[in-house]
């Protein structure tokens, strides 16, 4: 017993120390940071205490970038999940080729965000790029649409693109919920003369709900932290309407060098996030037992 | 199993729509990155390219620092890859098999390292940096990409040990296998997929960071790929040739790993990750 312990120390340790160092201690470090005033890294710090968090919650900036990141969750969960329950029902079926759709379906999410941003920059551009004389041809709009050019189209855009970098991924997990769903239900079910739809209504739709919402919060937390895509396509651009928290987090601390304003604005998103996380995982906890 | 063609028809149509949204991108970047460039802006657009040129790559290859920021992407990756099994195998398999006073406490808290926004450790970690010397270093970036790789990691690992019949280890303690007998010659050998998937969720991570490297890097010659290439956009007067090149290659190293043991990961992941 007593060797087992040292040797899980030992298997444990290093993994451990060094997610204490990198993550963990930073963390504090930024708590600290947040209640000091600090411009230059390392410069001299003067002790604030609450005065940057006062600051920032009466700061017009900080609610707009929150409120940005709020529809721009659920604008990512909403458009991902139908996205992703889609491909996750087709590639759950028997066809040709779906041992290869289900391996390749996650090229978007493998390359870098920097090559999803050339693609989309160029497909959607008004010179050149494929999706605008699509759209004049198709007779849908009349000349080619500036996508980034207006903050809702720009935002929309966004929206779209990181979806379709991610949907995949989600599309994956959800097709290991489907694969535990025992076939016997659907054989039984289809023996008492259920159709398709009761089919998915009555086994599918529940047995998967649990999956669904785990991927709900995993989704959250993830999109919540996107920043690459936003900053490459946008900059937090046009007058500020993809400036999400991260995006201002970001351009406070590395382009305002207001580094102790920036380390409280990501204090309290992490207080929000974890906020979140708290009470949807309760949520699913409750409805798990039920 | 027998559908209604009806179903049947729907099924294909859907996926073939899922395909064209996925691959048509892909396909229309890289076939463009070898049009001539009055093609490549044409206003009518090809599907198939008329013309073929490599000149956009001999550009990319002798004109910029692009092989410079391939190289230092290897690096950073495989050396990220490599710190990160490094770390999570021994771990996962203590998580998983051993015993010991605040397992699970301690199992959570490092699945917490997702809940707060990554971002919020940036700031501290380049004054930790430029203190012990680290800034502008490719050490830094492979540190900052297997800590965030790490959590994940030891989580998708656990629940492949956990997939291990417990009878094969049972054998072995009978024979007198000590537990690191065990972790080293059965368990390592069986969860040889699940190392794999781990190394390239690792691997992908390294590959696609962009944030960290943007701040913790300085000098041109040191930039990895995403962040450097980033630069080479807004350098030039946009040369959409350049550009559809460099993503090109940027996509091939990911889809080569991919395309070798690409199926161990997907299966990996979706029947790891959900147990």
């Amino acid at each position: 017993m007593q060797q087992t312990r040292a040797l899980a120390l030992v298997l444990v340790a290093p993994a451990l120390l060094f997610l204490a160092a990198i993550l963990g201690w930073p963390l504090v470090q930024a708590v600290i940071l947040s209640l000091q005033d600090v411009r230059v890294i390392g410069g001299p710090a003067d002790y604030l205490g609450w005065d940057n968090y006062q600051r920032v919650l009466s700061s017009g900036a900080f609610w707009d970038s929150t409120r940005l990141s709020v529809i721009w969750v659920i604008g990512n969960a909403l458009l991902q999940t139908v996205l992703a329950l889609a491909v996750a029902l087709v590639l759950n079926e028997k066809f040709p080729g779906v041992r290869i759709a289900r391996s390749w379906i996650i090229l978007t999410w493998i390359v870098p965000t920097v090559v999803v941003v050339i693609i989309w920059r160029w497909l959607l551009s008004t010179s050149g790029g494929m999706i605008n004389p699509l759209l004049v041809q198709a007779g849908i709009v009349e000349r080619p649409v500036g996508f980034f050019s207006t903050p809702w189209t720009a935002f929309a855009t966004l929206i779209f693109i990181n979806s379709w970098r991610w949907f995949p991924f989600i599309a994956l997990m959800m097709l290991a919920g489907l694969n535990r769903i025992p076939d016997d239900l659907y054989e039984a079910a289809r023996i008492d003369g259920a159709n398709s739809w009761q089919r998915f209504k009555r086994i599918t739709w529940p047995l998967l709900a649990p999956t669904l919402g785990v991927l709900a919060v995993i989704g959250t937390l993830l999109s919540f932290n996107v920043f690459d895509i936003i900053w490459l396509l946008t900059s937090g651009g046009p007058a500020g309407g993809t400036r999400t928290l991260p995006v201002l987090i970001y351009e406070t601390a590395f382009k305002g060098y207001r580094l102790s304003e920036a380390a409280t604005m990501s204090v309290l998103a992490t207080l929000m996030l974890m906020a979140f996380a708290i009470v949807a995982t309760r949520t699913l906890d409750r409805s798990d037992r039920q | 199993m027998k559908r209604s063609a009806a179903i049947n028809a729907l099924m294909v149509a859907c996926g073939a729509f899922f395909v064209t949204l996925v691959g048509l991108p892909f396909w229309w970047v890289v076939s463009g990155s070898v049009k001539v460039p009055q093609e490549i802006i044409a206003r009518t657009p090809t599907m198939f390219p008329h013309s073929f040129t490599l000149q956009h790559y001999t550009k990319l290859f002798d004109g910029s620092a692009y092989p410079d920021y391939l190289l230092n992407s290897l690096i950073v990756a495989v050396s990220s890859t490599v710190l990160t099994l490094v770390l999570a195998i021994p771990a996962a398999f203590a998580f998983f098999r051993l015993d010991f006073p605040g397992r699970s406490a301690l199992y959570r808290t490092i699945l917490l390292a997702y809940a707060f926004p990554s971002i919020v450790v940036l700031i501290p970690l380049f004054g930790l940096f430029a203190k012990i010397g680290l800034v502008d270093r490719l050490p830094a970036l492979v540190i900052v990409n297997a800590a965030f790789a790490l959590p994940f990691s030891i989580w998708m690992l656990r629940s492949f040990f956990a997939g291990v019949p417990k009878e094969i280890e049972e054998a072995a303690v009978m024979d007198g296998a000590s537990t690191m007998t065990i972790l080293r010659r059965i368990m390592i050998p069986l969860v040889a997929p699940g190392i794999a998937s781990v190394g390239i969720y690792a691997f992908v991570s390294a590959w696609t960071e962009y944030v960290f490297t943007s701040v913790l890097i300085l000098s041109d010659a040191k930039r990895t790929l995403p962040v450097g290439f980033s630069g080479i956009i807004g350098q030039y007067q946009i040369d959409w040739g350049l550009l559809l090149a460099g993503a090109t290659v940027a996509i091939v190293p990911v889809v080569a790993i991919f395309a070798l043991i690409g199926r161990g990961f997907v299966s990996g992941l979706t029947e790891g990750a959900v147990k």
